[in-house]
C-alpha cells in the first residue's frame, strides 16, 4: 500500500478527531478569507475612487509641489515636453490642470473650496466628470410628487431618508429605493419624469462657468444658473477674485470631494489666479495601470521630464490615504494573526494527543519492521491531508460569498452610512475577488502544519520502541 | 430471607445475523448471608448473569426481583439509582476513582446518597478499619498495591449496606497472598454484617471458600451445591 | 464533590490540559488587550472632543449651522444663558461668535472658522489653553493693542508660519539630549538655514546623515529645529454683517497642538470684542451658547431637558454633533464583541478535542461510575465542569495577564508613530493608553463559561452513550 493511501486510511480511523481538527482549520481559513476580502475590497475601492475622480495614476508636477502644494510651485506648460511624453507607448494623453484653494460664496454662504482648472474637451483626464453629471435628483418637490404615485411601501419610506440625494445613473436610483432591475420598466418612466435634472457640461471656451459638486451645491444653496463668487490668492500672492455661473452639478463618490470641488475650464482658472500658461499638475493617462508596469512607465517618463519636473505615481499622490489604510490593514492583520495563533495551538494540541494515543501503535509498527522514516512520512502526510482538507473546505465555502460580495457590494443604510460619510468614505463594503491574499492564507496554514509535522517527526525518531510498546 | 429472585431469565444477543442466548432460562434465588460463586467455562454466561443480577443489563425474558423491585420494569435511568441504593460492586480491576484518596473512594457512594458529613466520615472510618487500611486512608489508588486497591473496593461496596455485593473475578489480578487476604476479609464481612456475596470466578481459591457453588454451562444452571465449610 | 472530582480530573494529564489552557490564555489576552488599545483611542478622542473642541451642549440659532450666515445669531442670549445656568448638571456657560473666513499669510491661505470667545470663561470650560505649544506665546496672555488670535499647529504649518532652523541653541539642546558630536557636527552644514516644511528639513538631513543616524536621531533633530517667531501675524478675512469683505491683521498669541488635524487647521480663536468690532455684531449677539456638564454621562439626561426649555433654538449634545463619536463606541464594541466570540469559537475546537480525548480514555472508569450508581446527570455535570475549568483557568490567566499589561501600558503608553499622520487626520491620537472597563471582564467571564459549556456538550454526550456493560469488559 502506498504511503498516502495508508495516511488517508489512518485519518478515517479516528473520524471525529480528524473532522474536528479539520473543522477548526476550515473555520479559521473561511473567516480569514471573508474578512480579508472585505478589507482589501474596501481599500481597492477607496483607492480607485480617488484615482478615478481626482489623482489619476500618474501626474507630472514641479518637483517641489508634492511637499509644498501651492500655485507658487506650479510650472509653465511646455508643449514640446507634452508631445515627448505622449510619444511613450504607454501614454495616451497628458492633460494639464491648475488647482488651488479659494473661498466660494453664494448669497451669504461661504465655503472653502478646491478649484480645479481642467480641460472639458478631454474625456479621460482622470476626472471622469461627464459620467458623474447628476441626472436625477430627489428634491423635496420631486419626493412630494413621487409619493403620490404608486410605489412599494418600502420605497416610499426610503424616499424621506434619501431627500436631496443626487444620482448620476438610474441603477443607483433604483437600488437605493430598494427596487430591483426587474421593476425598472414599471417605475423608471415615472421616476425619470419627477426627478430628471437639467444639467450642463463645460466648454473649453467658457470663461465664466463652473461645475460644482452636489454636496457643495446643497451647502451653498446654489444650483444651475446661480452665481458663484470665488476669492483667493493668485500666483505670487496676487489677489484673486471672480464671478462664475454654475453651469452643471456633479455627484462625486466620496463626500470629502463632493462637498468642496469646483471645476473651471483651465483658461478660466488661469485667469482667476493670474497664472497664464501655467499648471500645477498634468494628468498622465496610461494604458496599463497595473502597478509593475506603472512604475516602469513612471521611470521612463521621469527620464524624459528631467530636471525640475517630476512624474509622481498614485501612491505618492495619496500618501495620507495610504497611511490610514495601512494602519487599518495592520490592525486587521493583527486580528487575523491572533486567530491563527489560537488555531495553531488547537492543531498542535491535537497533534500531541494523537501522538500520545498512538504511541503503542507506532512502537508496534517499528518493531515489526517499518522504517522510522516511512512512519514519519505517513504521519506527516496525515497532517498535511487534514490541513488541506480544512483549507480546501474553507476556500470553497468562501468563494460564493466573495464573488457575490464583489458583484453586489454590501451597502450601509441609516446611521451607519452617515458615520462612514462623516469620515469621508462612501458607505459601501465591497469584497475583493480571489487574489494573492488567498494564497497567503493557505501559506499560513501550511506553515502551522509544517511546524506540527516537524514536531511529530522528531518525536517519532526519538521513539523508544520498548517503552512505546508498554504504553 | 430472599435477597435476589431470578425467575426463568433469558438474555439473547443479536450479533449480526446470529442469535446468541447468553443466559437461557435461569431460575435461582439468593438468601441473605449467602457466600456464593457462579462458575463455568468462558462463554457459559457467568458475566452476563452477574450483569443481570446487578441491574447493569435487563433480561430479554423472565424476571429478576431485588428488594421488591422488578428489574425489567425499571427504566435505564432508574436502574442507575437502583444500583446505587441496592447493589455493591467489586470489579476485577479499575475499581477506584484515580483522583480520590482511599477514604474518599470508600465514602463515594455515601456521598452520592447524600449522607450527612459526620455519618459519612464515621462509616468510612469503620469500613477502612474493617478492611485493615485505616493507615492508608489518604493514599491515592496509584500508591496502593493491587490487593489494597481491591480491599478499598470492598470497603466502598459495603459502606452503604447494599442488598448484596457482586464481585466479578475480584482476585484475578492478585498474587496468592493478596488474594487470600482479600478473601479473608470478605468472609469476615459476610459473617459480621450478614452481607450476601455473589462471585463469578475461575479462581480455585475462591471456589474453595464458597459455601454455595452454582455451575453454568451454555447459559443454563447445571448444578447448584451448597457446602458446609467451617469458617 | 463532583466539582472537586472534576477539578482533579482536569489535572490528570497535565501536558494536555496545559496546552489547551495556554491556548485560551493567549487568545483571551490578545483579544482583551487589543480591545483595550482601541477602546483607549476612542476614549481619548471623546475626551478631546468634549474638553477641547465641543464641550457638552451647544445651543444655536436654528439656521446657523447650515447657513453659516453672520446674521443668524441667537435672539435672546441672556435668557438662554440664565436658563442653562439654572439647569442641574450644568457647571459653566459661555457664548461664542462664529465667522467663516480665510486665514492668509504671504505663503498661502486656508479656510478657517473664526470663533470670538470670552477668554476668562473659556479658560474654565475648555482645556485647549493647556494644549499651547511651549515657547509659542500664550493663551491671550500678553497685553497688546493689535488683534490677537490663537491658532492650531496644522494651520500654522499650512501658512508656513512654523519653520525649521538648526540654531546653535538647538545643537546645544541636542548634545544635552545625548546626540553624539559626530552627528551634531554634520548638522552644522545646514545651521541657520530656514526650512519652511518638515519635509524639506528631512530631505536635507537625509543628505547629511546615514540611515541609522536618521532613524535614531531624526525625530529629536526635527523637534529641536522647530521654530516659530513669536508675534508672527496672519490676515483674517471674512464678511461683515453688511456682507462686505472685511478683515484685519492678527498677531498670533500662541499656537496649540491637539491630535485632531482637522480641528487644528480650521479653528482659530480671537477675543470676542475684537471680532464684534470688525464684523459689526452688537454686544450680546451670539451665534452659539455652550454649556459644560459636570459629567459626560449626564449628557443623555440633560440634553432633552434643555431641548424642551428652548424649543425655538437648535439644541445639540456633542453626541449629536459628532454622531460618529457616539456611534463609534458602540460600533467598536460590537466588532470586538464579535472578535472575542470568534476567538472563543476557535478555542472551543481545541477544548472539544481535548475533552473528547479525555472522555475516550476513561471509558472503563466512566462505565464503572455508572455501574456503582453515578447517574447520567452527575456524569454530564462532571464532564461539563471539567470543560468549564479548562476554559476558566485559561480565561482568568488571560484576563489577569491582560489586566497587568493594560495597567502598565496604560501608564507608559504605546506609541504608533508610524501611523500618527493618518490617525491624527481623523482626530485620533497615535499614542495609546490602553484602558478597559471592569464590566467588560465580567461579560467576558460569562462568555468564557458559556464556551466551556458548549464545548462540553459533544464529549459529554459521548460519555453518556457508553453502555456500562461494554465499558466494563475486561482488557
Amino acid at each position: 500500500m502506498k504511503d498516502y493511501q495508508l495516511a488517508w486510511k489512518n485519518l478515517w480511523r479516528n473520524r471525529k478527531r480528524t473532522l474536528i481538527t479539520a473543522a477548526s482549520v476550515f473555520f479559521a481559513v473561511f473567516l480569514a478569507l471573508i474578512m480579508r476580502s472585505f478589507q482589501l475590497g474596501t481599500y481597492q475601492k477607496l483607492y480607485r475612487d480617488v484615482i478615478e475622480s481626482y489623482s489619476g495614476y500618474l501626474q507630472l508636477q514641479n518637483s517641489e509641489y508634492l511637499d509644498e502644494p501651492g500655485l507658487d510651485n506650479g510650472f509653465t506648460v511646455d508643449d514640446s515636453l507634452i508631445v515627448r511624453l505622449e510619444a511613450d507607448p504607454e501614454v495616451t494623453a497628458v492633460i494639464p490642470r491648475l488647482e488651488s484653494f479659494a473661498l466660494a460664496a453664494s448669497g451669504s454662504r461661504t465655503q472653502g473650496v478646491m478649484v480645479i482648472g481642467m480641460d472639458p474637451g478631454k474625456e479621460h483626464d482622470g476626472l471622469n466628470l461627464r459620467n458623474r453629471m447628476v441626472r436625477y435628483k430627489l428634491t423635496p418637490g420631486a419626493v412630494a410628487s413621487i409619493k403620490s404615485e404608486v410605489l412599494p411601501a418600502r420605497s416610499i419610506k426610503l424616499l424621506d431618508l434619501l431627500m436631496n440625494e443626487s444620482y448620476t445613473n438610474e441603477e443607483k436610483l433604483l437600488l437605493d429605493l430598494g427596487l430591483s432591475p426587474g421593476d425598472s420598466a414599471r417605475y423608471l418612466p415615472m421616476l425619470r419624469e419627477h426627478t430628471s435634472f437639467s444639467n450642463g457640461y463645460l466648454n473649453p471656451s467658457d470663461t465664466a462657468s463652473a461645475i460644482i459638486g452636489s454636496g457643495l451645491s446643497e451647502y451653498l444653496q446654489a444650483g444651475v444658473g446661480d452665481t458663484l463668487v470665488l476669492m483667493g490668492q493668485g500666483y505670487h500672492g496676487t489677489s484673486a477674485a471672480g464671478l462664475f455661473v454654475i453651469k452643471g452639478i456633479v455627484s462625486l463618490p466620496t463626500p470629502d470631494i463632493d462637498n468642496v470641488f469646483v471645476y473651471l475650464p483651465i483658461e478660466a482658472a488661469r485667469w482667476l489666479y493670474a497664472a497664464p500658461g501655467m499648471a500645477t499638475s498634468a494628468i498622465i493617462n496610461i494604458r496599463n495601470s497595473e502597478d509593475r508596469e506603472l512604475f516602469r512607465t513612471q521611470g521612463r517618463l521621469n527620464a524624459v521630464a528631467g530636471g525640475e519636473l517630476k512624474v509622481r505615481n498614485w501612491k505618492e499622490l495619496n500618501a495620507l490615504l495610504l497611511n490610514q489604510m495601512e494602519a487599518d490593514n495592520k490592525s486587521g492583520a493583527i486580528m487575523l494573526g491572533i486567530l491563527y495563533l489560537v488555531i495553531a495551538f488547537g492543531v498542535f494540541g491535537t497533534v500531541l494527543m494523537m501522538l500520545a494515543e498512538r504511541r503503542r501503535e507506532f512502537g508496534m509498527l517499528v518493531s515489526i519492521g517499518m522504517q522510522k522514516h516511512r512512519l514519519a512520512k505517513v504521519v506527516s502526510l496525515e497532517m498535511l491531508m487534514i490541513g488541506l482538507l480544512g483549507v480546501l473546505a474553507g476556500v470553497a465555502a468562501s468563494l460564493p460569498f466573495v464573488f457575490y460580495g464583489n458583484a453586489r457590494p454590501l451597502r450601509f443604510r441609516g446611521e451607519m452610512a452617515k458615520m462612514y460619510e462623516d469620515y469621508g468614505f462612501e458607505a459601501v463594503m465591497p469584497m475583493l475577488q480571489p487574489d494573492s491574499y488567498y494564497l497567503w492564507q493557505v501559506a499560513i496554514v501550511l506553515l502551522i502544519i509544517a511546524v506540527a509535522v516537524a514536531f511529530s517527526v522528531r518525536k517519532i525518531f526519538k521513539l523508544n520502541v520498548i517503552n512505546a510498546l508498554r504504553a | 430471607m430472599k435477597v435476589v429472585e431470578i425467575n426463568d431469565v433469558c438474555k439473547t444477543y443479536h450479533d449480526t445475523e446470529i442469535e446468541v442466548k447468553a443466559v437461557n432460562g435461569v431460575t435461582l434465588s439468593f438468601e441473605k448471608g449467602d457466600f456464593a460463586v457462579i462458575v463455568g467455562p468462558s462463554g457459559s454466561g457467568k458475566t452476563t448473569l452477574l450483569n443481570l443480577i446487578g441491574g447493569l443489563d435487563q433480561p430479554t425474558a423472565g424476571e429478576i426481583i431485588v428488594a421488591g423491585h422488578r428489574l425489567s420494569e425499571l427504566r435505564p435511568s432508574e436502574l442507575i439509582d437502583f444500583r446505587m441504593e441496592h447493589v455493591g460492586f467489586v470489579f476485577q480491576s479499575y475499581n477506584l476513582i484515580p483522583v480520590l484518596t482511599a477514604s474518599e473512594n470508600v465514602g463515594f457512594i455515601l456521598n452520592l446518597q447524600k449522607w450527612p458529613k459526620e455519618k459519612r466520615q464515621a462509616r468510612t472510618e469503620e469500613m477502612l478499619a474493617s478492611v485493615g487500611l485505616s493507615d492508608r486512608r489518604n493514599s491515592r489508588p496509584s500508591q496502593l498495591s493491587g490487593g489494597q486497591q481491591q480491599r478499598v473496593a470492598v470497603a466502598r461496596a459495603l459502606a452503604p449496606r447494599p442488598e448484596f455485593i457482586l464481585a466479578d473475578e475480584p482476585t484475578a489480578n492478585l498474587d496468592s497472598k493478596s488474594a487470600e487476604s482479600l478473601l479473608d476479609i470478605m468472609e469476615k464481612l459476610n459473617h459480621e454484617e450478614q452481607m450476601t456475596f455473589i462471585f463469578s470466578t475461575h479462581d480455585a481459591r475462591v471456589m474453595k471458600r464458597a459455601r454455595r457453588v452454582i455451575t453454568l454451562e451454555d447459559g443454563k444452571v447445571v448444578s447448584d451445591k451448597r457446602t458446609n465449610h467451617n469458617s | 464533590m463532583i466539582t472537586s472530582i472534576a477539578w482533579k480530573n482536569v489535572w490528570r494529564n497535565k501536558t494536555r490540559s496545559l496546552t489547551v489552557i495556554a491556548a485560551v490564555t493567549v487568545g483571551v489576552f490578545a483579544g482583551v488587550f487589543s480591545m483595550a488599545a482601541i477602546n483607549s483611542s476612542i476614549v481619548q478622542r471623546i475626551d478631546a472632543a468634549v474638553n477641547e473642541e465641543l464641550s457638552h451642549i451647544q445651543v444655536n440659532n436654528k439656521e446657523f449651522r447650515s447657513s453659516g450666515d453672520l446674521r443668524d445669531y441667537i435672539g435672546d442670549p441672556g435668557a438662554v444663558i440664565s436658563r442653562l445656568e439654572q439647569t442641574e448638571g450644568v457647571t459653566d456657560v459661555t457664548g461664542r461668535i462664529i465667522v467663516r473666513g480665510m486665514a492668509s499669510t504671504s505663503a498661502g491661505s486656508s479656510a478657517v472658522e473664526i470663533t470670538g470667545i470670552n477668554i476668562e470663561k473659556e479658560l474654565e470650560m475648555f482645556s485647549i489653553s493647556g494644549r499651547l505649544i511651549p515657547g509659542t506665546g500664550s493663551y491671550f496672555g500678553s497685553d497688546t493693542r493689535l488683534n490677537s488670535v490663537f491658532i492650531g499647529e496644522k494651520l500654522a504649518r499650512e501658512l508656513n508660519i512654523i519653520r525649521y532652523i538648526i540654531t546653535p541653541g538647538s545643537l546645544e539642546q541636542l548634545s544635552g539630549e545625548g546626540v553624539p558630536a559626530s552627528v551634531t557636527e554634520k548638522l552644522r552644514e545646514i545651521e541657520g538655514e530656514r526650512f519652511s516644511t518638515e519635509k524639506a528639513l528631512t530631505k536635507a538631513l537625509a543628505g547629511l546623515l546615514a540611515m541609522k543616524e536618521m532613524k535614531q536621531y531624526g525625530l529629536m533633530i526635527r523637534e529641536s529645529a522647530w521654530s516659530y517667531r513669536e508675534g508672527s501675524k496672519i490676515i483674517l478675512s471674512f464678511l461683515d454683517t453688511d456682507n462686505h469683505q472685511t478683515g484685519a491683521a492678527f498677531r498670533i498669541s500662541g499656537i496649540y497642538r491637539t491630535n485632531n488635524d482637522l480641528f487644528e487647521a480650521l479653528s482659530v480663536f480671537v477675543p470676542e470684542a475684537e471680532l464684534r468690532e470688525l464684523t459689526g455684531l452688537n454686544e450680546g449677539q451670539y451665534h452659539r451658547i455652550i454649556a459644560r456638564l459636570s459629567d459626560n454621562d449626564l449628557t443623555g439626561s440633560v440634553t432633552p431637558i434643555i431641548k424642551e426649555a428652548l424649543p425655538e433654538l437648535e439644541v445639540l449634545s456633542w453626541k449629536e454633533i459628532q454622531t460618529d463619536l457616539a456611534m463609534i463606541t458602540d460600533y467598536i464594541n460590537q466588532i470586538y464583541g464579535m472578535f472575542m466570540v470568534i476567538i472563543l469559537a476557535a478555542l472551543a475546537f481545541g477544548i472539544v478535542n481535548t475533552m473528547l480525548m479525555s472522555v475516550l480514555e476513561r471509558t472503563r472508569e466512566l462505565g464503572m461510575l455508572s455501574a456503582i450508581g453515578m447517574n447520567r446527570r452527575r456524569i454530564f455535570v462532571m464532564i461539563m465542569l471539567e470543560s468549564i475549568f479548562l476554559s476558566i483557568v485559561g480565561g482568568f490567566a488571560g484576563m489577569g495577564i491582560s489586566a497587568a499589561v493594560i495597567g502598565i501600558t496604560g501608564k507608559t503608553g504605546i506609541n504608533l508613530v508610524k501611523y500618527a499622520e493618518g490617525m491624527e487626520a481623523f482626530g485620533y491620537s497615535a499614542n495609546l493608553y490602553p484602558t478597559i472597563g471592569a464590566d467588560f471582564f465580567i461579560m467576558l467571564t460569562v462568555m468564557i463559561v458559556i464556551t466551556g459549556i458548549l464545548s462540553a456538550i459533544y464529549p459529554a454526550r459521548k460519555a453518556l452513550q457508553l453502555n456500562p456493560v461494554e465499558a466494563l469488559r475486561g482488557e
